[in-house]
C-alpha cells in the first residue's frame, strides 16, 4: 500500500473546514460538562470559528488554482470565495439563531454544532473534484440540514418539513450517486479530470450511458439548487424549518450546490455535444426564473414568498450558468428567440470571467440579503403563533415602521435588494449576471429574466407598503428583542447597502483570471 | 471654466442641504425655533449656491454640460458619479433653490408636530431634487429620482390633512410603477447602446450609441414605411422592433410625474392632503422632473419613436389642458382647483415639447419655471388663508379683500401670472408654446384649442378670486382675520418680484434656456433625417473617465466599422496600472 506523501500545502484548502469541524466537536463535548442553561458562549464560539475559517479561506483565495489531495479536491479562487461566503452566512445565522432560540427556550448545544457541520459540508462541497468525495460532502451538508430543519420539535410543521426534506433529499442524492455510477461505468474514472478526459471516447461507444449519467447527475444538483421543476420541496421545507436555518439553507446550501454543479459540468461539458448543456440550462433557467416569480406573486405568507423568491434567484444564477455554456460560434443573424443564442454585436465574447464574477457577487449579495430578510421574519415571530399558522402573514408587517422603525428600514433595504433596485447589492449582482448573459448572446432569456424580476418587485414592494403605509393593528404584540438578532440585522443591512454603493476591490477580486480550475 | 471651484459647485449645490439636514438632526427635538432658523439659514445659503452656479453658467460656451464633475464609481458596470448642468437644468436648479427658503417660511407656524423631522425631510428633498436635475449618469438620475419619493411621501403622509395616508400611498405607488418600467427600459438601452466592455449608464454613451441607429432607422422608415426591418444594422433593428415600447416605458414614468391626462388622478389627492410646504415643492419642482425627463431622456434617446407618438402625446397634452380647465370650473375646493390648474398648465409644457420646434421647446421650458413660481405662490398664499381659517371651500370665504387688503393684492397679482396676463411671466411662456405649436407640423386645431383654453383659465381663476375676495363678508369668522404678517410678506414678496421681472425681462433667462432648446430640437430633428448630416452638432460630449482596463473587455475578433466607432477609446485614454496585476502563475496549472 502506498501511503501518499501529504504536505501541509495539501491540507491548506481544507483548513477552513477543519476549523469549523473542530469548533463543532468542541461545542458537542462542552455540552457534557455544562451545568448552567445559558449557551450564549456557544454562539460566540461558533461565530468565532466561522470568522477564523473565513480568514483562512480569504487567504487561500489568492492562491493559484491547482489540484490538492491527489486530485480529489481543487483549490481555486472560486471554491475559496464560496467558503468565505458560506462562513459569512454561518456567522450571521449563528447570531440570528441565538436570539431566536432563546425566545423559544430551545437553545440546545447540538444546534450550533449542526450549523457548523453543515457549513463544513458546504465548504467541502465547493472544492470537491471527484464523484465519491462530492457525494460524501453533499451528505455531510445535507444530513446536518435535515436535522436542523426538524430542530424545533413542537407541532407537526417541523417534523413534516424535516421528513419531506429528508425523503426527497435522499432521493436526489441517490440520483446523483446513480448518475456518477453510470459515468464511472462509461469512463472508468471518478475523478472529474479523468472523467472529462475519457468522456469523448465513452460518448462515441455508448452515448446512452453518458446521457443517462449526465441527466441523473443534473437532476440531483437541480434538486439541491431548487430549480423548477425540482423545486417542489422548497416552500414547505423553508416554511417549516426554524427561520435562521431557512436563511442559511437559502444562501449557503444553495451557493455550495451551485458551485459544485458548475464545477462538475465544466468538466462534463467537454465530452458531449456543446449545445446539449446550453439548452438544458437555458430551459432550467427559464422555468426557474418565471416559475419562481409567478408562484411568489400570490403569497401572503412572507416566509413562503421568500422561499419562492429564493427559487427565482436560483433562476437568475442558472441564467449565468447557461451563459457559461452558450455556443461559442453562434449565428449572429439568427432570429432572437427565448432559448437561442444570438449575439448582439457580431460574434459572442468570452463571458466566463463575467459569469464567475456575476455568480460570486450574486451569491455574496444574496447571502447577506436573504439572511437579513429571513432574520427580520425570525425577529417578528412569536412562539404563541406557531400553532395558528398566521405567524408570517403580511399583516404582521403592518405599521412596522411605527413600532420598530429600525427594523422596518432594514427590511425595506433587504426587499429592495431582492427586487434589484439600485443602489443595493442585489442590483449590482443582477446587472453582472444579465450583462454576462447578454454578452453571451442570450438576449431572449435575459429579457425574460429582467421582466420576471420586475414582476418580483411587486411582491417585494408589497412588504414595504405594508410596513410603511398601513397603520399598526391595535393589538400588535410587543416584539422580542435580543442583541444578537439585532446585531445580525444591522450587519446585513449595512452590508446590503454598502456593497451596493462601494463594492470596492471585491469585483476586482472576483474577476481574476484563473478563477476556476481547469477552465 | 477651469477653476477648481467651477468643477465642484454642483457638488456643493447638491449636498449642502444634506449637510444642513445632518446639522438639524443633531439639534434637540424641542428647540423648534432653533430648528426653523437653522433650516431657513441653510435654505438661504443653498439658494446662494444655486445663484452661484447660475452666474457661472456661460451662455456662449460651446460646452453642453457645464460645471461638470465626474468621479469614478462602480466602474465595472459603467456607472460614474457624473453631474453637470445645461441651460434647462441650471434654470430648474435655480428654481428649486428659490423655492427652498419660501417653503420653510410658509410652514413656520403651521407645522408644530415633529418639527425636526419635517425640516430634515425638506432638506433631504432639496438634495434629491438638485441631484436629479444635475445628473448626467442615467442611473444616478434614477436613484435621485427615486430618492425624491421618500421625503415627499413622508411630507404628505405625516403632515398632511385628514386623508393623508391614502393620498400618500396613491402618490407613491403611481410613481413607483412608472419608475420600475423606466429602470427596465434603462437596462435595455444600456445593453443596446454599446458593446461589451464599453457599456456605460452615462448619458453620453447611451445617446451617442443610439444616435446613429436612430438616424439609420428614420431613413429606412422614410424609404419604406411598411418595411419589416430587413437589412438594418442590429441596433437599428432592435430600435425598430422595441424602440416604441422602450420609449413608452420611459414616457410612462415621466408622464405619471408630470402628470399627463389619464395618469393625473394622484395629483389632486396629493395636493389637497399635503401640507402647504408639500404642495409648494410638489407643484413647484417635482412635477418638473417629469417634463425634464421627457426633455432629457425620453425624446433624445428615441427620436424616431417620439416622432411616431408625437400626435398621441400632443392629443393627450391638449386633453389635459381642456380637461384640467373644465375640472377647475367645477371645483369648490380651492386647493383642488389649484391642483387641476397644474394639470392644465403642465399640458402646455408637454404640448411645447412635442411640437419639436424651437419656440415650443423654449416656451415649454419657460412655462416650467413660470408654473413653479406662480403655482408655488398660489399654494403659499392659500396656505396663509388655510392656516387662519382651516377651510378649503370657496363658500367659506367671501369679501376677504375688505378684511385682508394686502393679501388680496398679492393673490390678485399671482392670479394674473397664472392666467398669463401680458406683463407677467405666464404670458411669455404660454405665448411661446402656442407660437411653437402653430409653427409645428401638428394640425392647426391643437394650437387653436390650446389657445381657447387660455380664456377658460382666466375664467376659473377670476371666478375663484371673485368668490373669495369680493362681495360681502358672508361669515362672521372671516371678519377677524389678520392681514399678512411680516414673515408672510417676506415669503410672498420674492414671488411677486419674480413674476414681474420674468414677465418684463425674460431675455436673460431665455438666452440660457435657448442653449439647451437648440440641442433638444436638433436632436429630435437629426434622427428624422432633417438638418445637416453632421452628427457633431447633436453628439453629447462629456468629460471622459480614465478608463480602467477590465480583464473581460477583450475586443471581438471581427468588428464592423459601426462597432469600431463605439469601442474607440477617448482622447485622454491612458491605461492605468491595475490595482491587482494579473500574475502569470494564476493561470490554471492543469491543461
Amino acid at each position: 500500500m502506498i501511503i501518499p506523501n501529504f504536505t501541509i500545502n495539501d491540507f491548506l484548502p481544507v483548513m477552513p473546514t477543519g476549523v469549523l469541524m473542530g469548533a463543532a466537536i468542541v461545542l458537542m463535548l462542552s455540552e457534557v460538562f455544562l451545568t448552567s442553561a445559558t449557551r450564549t458562549y456557544q454562539a460566540i464560539i461558533a461565530a468565532l470559528a466561522s470568522v477564523v475559517a473565513a480568514t483562512i479561506a480569504f487567504h487561500n483565495a489568492f492562491e493559484p488554482a491547482h489540484e490538492v489531495l491527489q486530485g480529489y479536491a481543487v483549490l481555486d479562487p472560486f471554491s475559496s470565495w464560496t467558503t468565505v461566503m458560506v462562513c459569512i452566512g454561518t456567522f450571521l445565522a449563528v447570531f440570528l439563531s441565538s436570539g431566536f432560540l432563546k425566545h423559544r427556550n430551545a437553545e440546545r448545544g447540538e444546534f450550533y454544532a449542526l450549523l457548523l457541520f453543515a457549513a463544513a459540508g458546504m465548504s467541502l462541497l465547493a472544492l470537491s473534484a471527484e464523484f465519491i468525495t462530492l457525494f460524501i460532502n453533499l451528505e455531510v451538508m445535507s444530513i446536518a440540514t435535515y436535522a436542523l430543519t426538524a430542530f424545533l420539535r413542537r407541532g407537526p410543521r417541523p417534523s413534516e418539513a424535516g421528513f419531506k426534506y429528508f425523503i426527497l433529499g435522499a432521493f436526489a442524492a441517490a440520483l446523483l450517486l446513480y448518475g456518477a455510477a453510470l459515468l464511472y461505468g462509461a469512463t472508468g474514472a471518478t475523478k472529474l479530470v479523468d472523467v472529462s478526459r475519457a468522456l469523448p471516447g465513452a460518448f462515441a461507444t455508448s452515448p446512452g450511458l453518458v446521457y443517462a449519467g449526465i441527466g441523473l447527475v443534473l437532476a440531483g444538483f437541480a434538486f439541491k439548487v431548487a430549480a423548477v421543476p425540482f423545486h417542489m420541496w422548497t416552500p414547505d421545507v423553508y416554511e417549516g424549518a426554524p427561520t435562521p436555518v431557512t436563511a442559511l439553507m437559502s444562501a449557503g446550501v444553495k451557493a455550495a450546490a451551485f458551485v459544485a454543479m458548475v464545477r462538475t459540468f465544466l468538466f462534463l461539458s467537454k465530452g458531449v455535444e456543446a449545445d446539449l448543456l446550453f439548452h438544458t440550462f437555458s430551459v432550467l433557467a427559464l422555468l426557474t426564473m418565471v416559475g419562481g416569480n409567478l408562484m411568489a406573486l400570490p403569497q401572503r405568507n412572507v416566509k413562503r414568498m421568500l422561499a419562492y423568491s429564493s427559487i427565482a434567484h436560483a433562476g437568475y444564477m442558472l441564467l449565468g450558468v447557461a451563459a457559461l455554456f452558450a455556443p461559442k460560434l453562434a449565428d449572429a443573424t439568427a432570429k432572437v428567440g427565448v432559448l437561442t443564442a444570438t449575439p448582439m454585436m457580431g460574434s459572442p465574447v468570452d463571458v466566463s470571467v463575467g459569469v464567475y464574477k456575476g455568480l460570486l457577487f450574486y451569491i455574496l449579495g444574496y447571502t447577506v440579503t436573504s439572511l437579513g430578510a429571513f432574520g427580520t421574519i425570525a425577529a417578528l415571530e412569536r412562539r404563541e403563533d406557531e400553532t395558528r399558522g398566521n405567524t408570517w402573514d403580511l399583516e404582521r408587517f403592518a405599521g412596522l415602521a411605527q413600532r420598530k422603525p429600525g427594523w422596518a428600514i432594514a427590511m425595506a433595504a433587504f426587499m429592495l435588494s431582492l427586487g434589484g433596485v439600485p443602489p443595493t447589492v442585489g442590483f449590482l449582482g443582477k446587472l453582472f449576471l444579465f450583462s454576462a448573459a447578454v454578452d453571451a448572446g442570450l438576449l431572449g432569456l435575459a429579457v425574460v429574466g429582467i421582466l420576471s424580476s420586475v414582476a418580483g418587485v411587486y411582491f417585494y414592494l408589497r412588504v414595504v407598503v405594508y410596513m410603511f403605509m398601513r397603520p399598526a393593528p391595535a393589538d400588535a404584540p410587543a416584539t422580542f428583542r435580543h442583541w444578537t438578532t439585532e446585531f445580525a440585522l444591522i450587519t446585513s443591512a449595512i452590508a446590503v447597502v454598502l456593497l451596493g454603493i462601494i463594492p470596492g476591490p471585491i469585483t476586482e477580486w472576483f474577476s481574476r483570471v484563473g478563477m476556476v480550475f481547469g477552465n | 471654466m477651469n477653476s477648481i471651484f467651477d468643477s465642484r459647485i454642483l457638488n456643493v449645490v447638491i449636498f449642502f442641504p444634506l449637510v444642513v439636514a445632518a446639522l438639524v438632526a443633531l439639534l434637540p427635538k424641542d428647540e423648534k425655533g432653533q430648528i426653523r432658523a437653522v433650516t431657513l439659514t441653510g435654505m438661504v445659503l443653498s439658494f446662494f449656491t444655486t445663484v452661484w452656479q447660475w452666474m457661472r453658467f456661460e451662455v456662449n460656451s460651446p460646452v453642453e454640460f457645464q460645471l461638470e464633475y465626474r468621479m469614478e464609481w462602480l466602474s465595472d458596470v459603467g456607472i460614474s458619479y457624473h453631474v453637470g448642468v445645461d441651460g434647462l437644468s441650471a434654470a430648474l436648479v435655480l428654481l428649486t433653490g428659490v423655492l427652498g427658503p419660501m417653503v420653510v417660511l410658509s410652514s413656520w407656524t403651521f407645522v408644530q408636530e415633529r418639527t425636526k423631522e419635517f425640516h430634515i425631510a425638506l432638506l433631504v428633498l432639496q438634495t434629491a431634487t438638485f441631484g436629479a436635475f444635475c445628473s448626467i449618469d442615467t442611473l444616478l438620475f434614477f436613484m435621485f429620482f427615486e430618492a425624491v419619493l421618500i421625503p415627499m411621501y413622508l411630507l404628505i403622509g405625516v403632515w398632511g390633512s385628514e386623508e393623508r395616508q391614502k393620498a400618500a400611498v396613491k402618490f407613491f405607488l403611481y410613481t413607483m410603477v412608472g419608475s420600475v418600467l423606466m429602470l427596465l427600459a434603462l437596462f435595455a438601452v444600456y445593453f443596446l447602446a454599446a458593446p461589451s466592455g464599453a457599456r456605460s449608464f452615462d448619458y453620453s454613451t447611451i445617446y451617442n450609441g443610439l444616435m446613429g441607429a436612430s438616424r439609420e432607422l428614420a431613413g429606412y422608415l422614410k424609404s419604406n414605411p411598411t418595411g419589416d426591418g430587413v437589412g438594418l444594422s442590429p441596433v437599428a433593428l432592435a430600435l425598430f422592433r422595441y424602440g416604441p415600447y422602450l420609449f413608452l416605458a420611459f414616457a410612462l414614468a415621466f408622464a405619471i410625474k408630470v402628470p399627463m391626462f389619464p395618469l393625473h388622478t394622484w395629483l389632486p389627492d396629493a395636493h389637497v392632503q399635503a401640507p402647504v410646504a408639500g404642495s409648494m415643492v410638489l407643484a413647484g419642482v417635482m412635477l418638473k422632473l417629469g417634463t425634464y425627463g421627457f426633455w432629457r431622456f425620453a425624446v433624445p434617446f428615441f427620436p424616431v419613436a417620439a416622432r411616431q407618438f408625437q400626435t398621441m402625446f400632443a392629443v393627450l397634452a391638449v386633453i389635459g389642458i381642456v380637461y384640467g380647465a373644465l375640472m377647475c370650473l367645477a371645483q369648490r375646493d380651492i386647493k383642488k382647483l389649484i391642483a387641476y390648474s397644474s394639470v392644465s398648465h403642465l399640458g402646455y409644457c408637454m404640448l411645447g415639447i412635442f411640437a419639436f420646434t424651437a419656440e415650443g421647446a423654449t416656451g415649454s421650458a419657460y412655462q416650467m419655471l413660470n408654473h413653479g413660481v406662480s403655482t408655488g405662490a398660489l399654494f403659499l398664499l392659500f396656505g396663509m388663508l388655510y392656516e387662519r381659517r382651516h377651510a378649503r371651500l370657496m363658500s367659506d370665504y367671501g369679501g376677504i379683500a375688505k378684511v385682508m387688503p394686502v393679501y388680496a393684492a398679492f393673490f390678485l397679482i399671482v392670479t394674473f401670472s397664472s392666467i398669463a396676463v401680458p406683463g407677467t411671466n405666464g404670458f411669455v411662456g404660454e405665448f411661446l408654446v402656442l407660437l411653437g405649436t402653430f409653427k409645428s407640423n401638428l394640425p392647426l386645431a391643437f394650437g387653436i384649442i390650446a389657445a381657447t383654453c387660455v380664456v377658460l383659465g382666466a375664467a376659473y381663476m377670476l371666478w375663484m378670486v371673485q368668490k373669495v375676495f369680493f362681495g360681502q363678508v358672508t361669515h362672521q369668522e372671516n371678519l377677524g382675520l389678520k392681514d399678512v404678517s411680516g414673515r408672510e410678506l417676506v415669503a410672498a414678496l420674492p414671488f411677486i418680484v419674480l413674476i414681474v421681472v420674468m414677465g418684463l425681462r425674460p431675455q436673460p433667462i431665455l438666452d440660457v434656456l435657448n442653449t439647451s432648446t437648440e440641442r433638444f430640437v436638433a436632436r429630435a430633428k437629426y434622427a428624422s433625417g432633417e438638418g445637416p448630416d453632421n452628427d457633431q452638432k447633436v453628439r453629447v460630449n462629456v468629460r471622459q473617465l480614465r478608463k480602467q482596463v477590465v480583464a473581460d473587455a477583450t475586443p471581438t475578433p471581427s468588428m464592423d466599422p459601426a462597432q469600431q466607432r463605439q469601442v474607440q477609446l477617448p482622447d485622454g485614454f491612458r491605461p492605468r496600472p491595475r490595482l491587482m496585476p494579473v500574475q502569470p502563475e494564476l493561470q490554471p496549472a492543469h491543461p
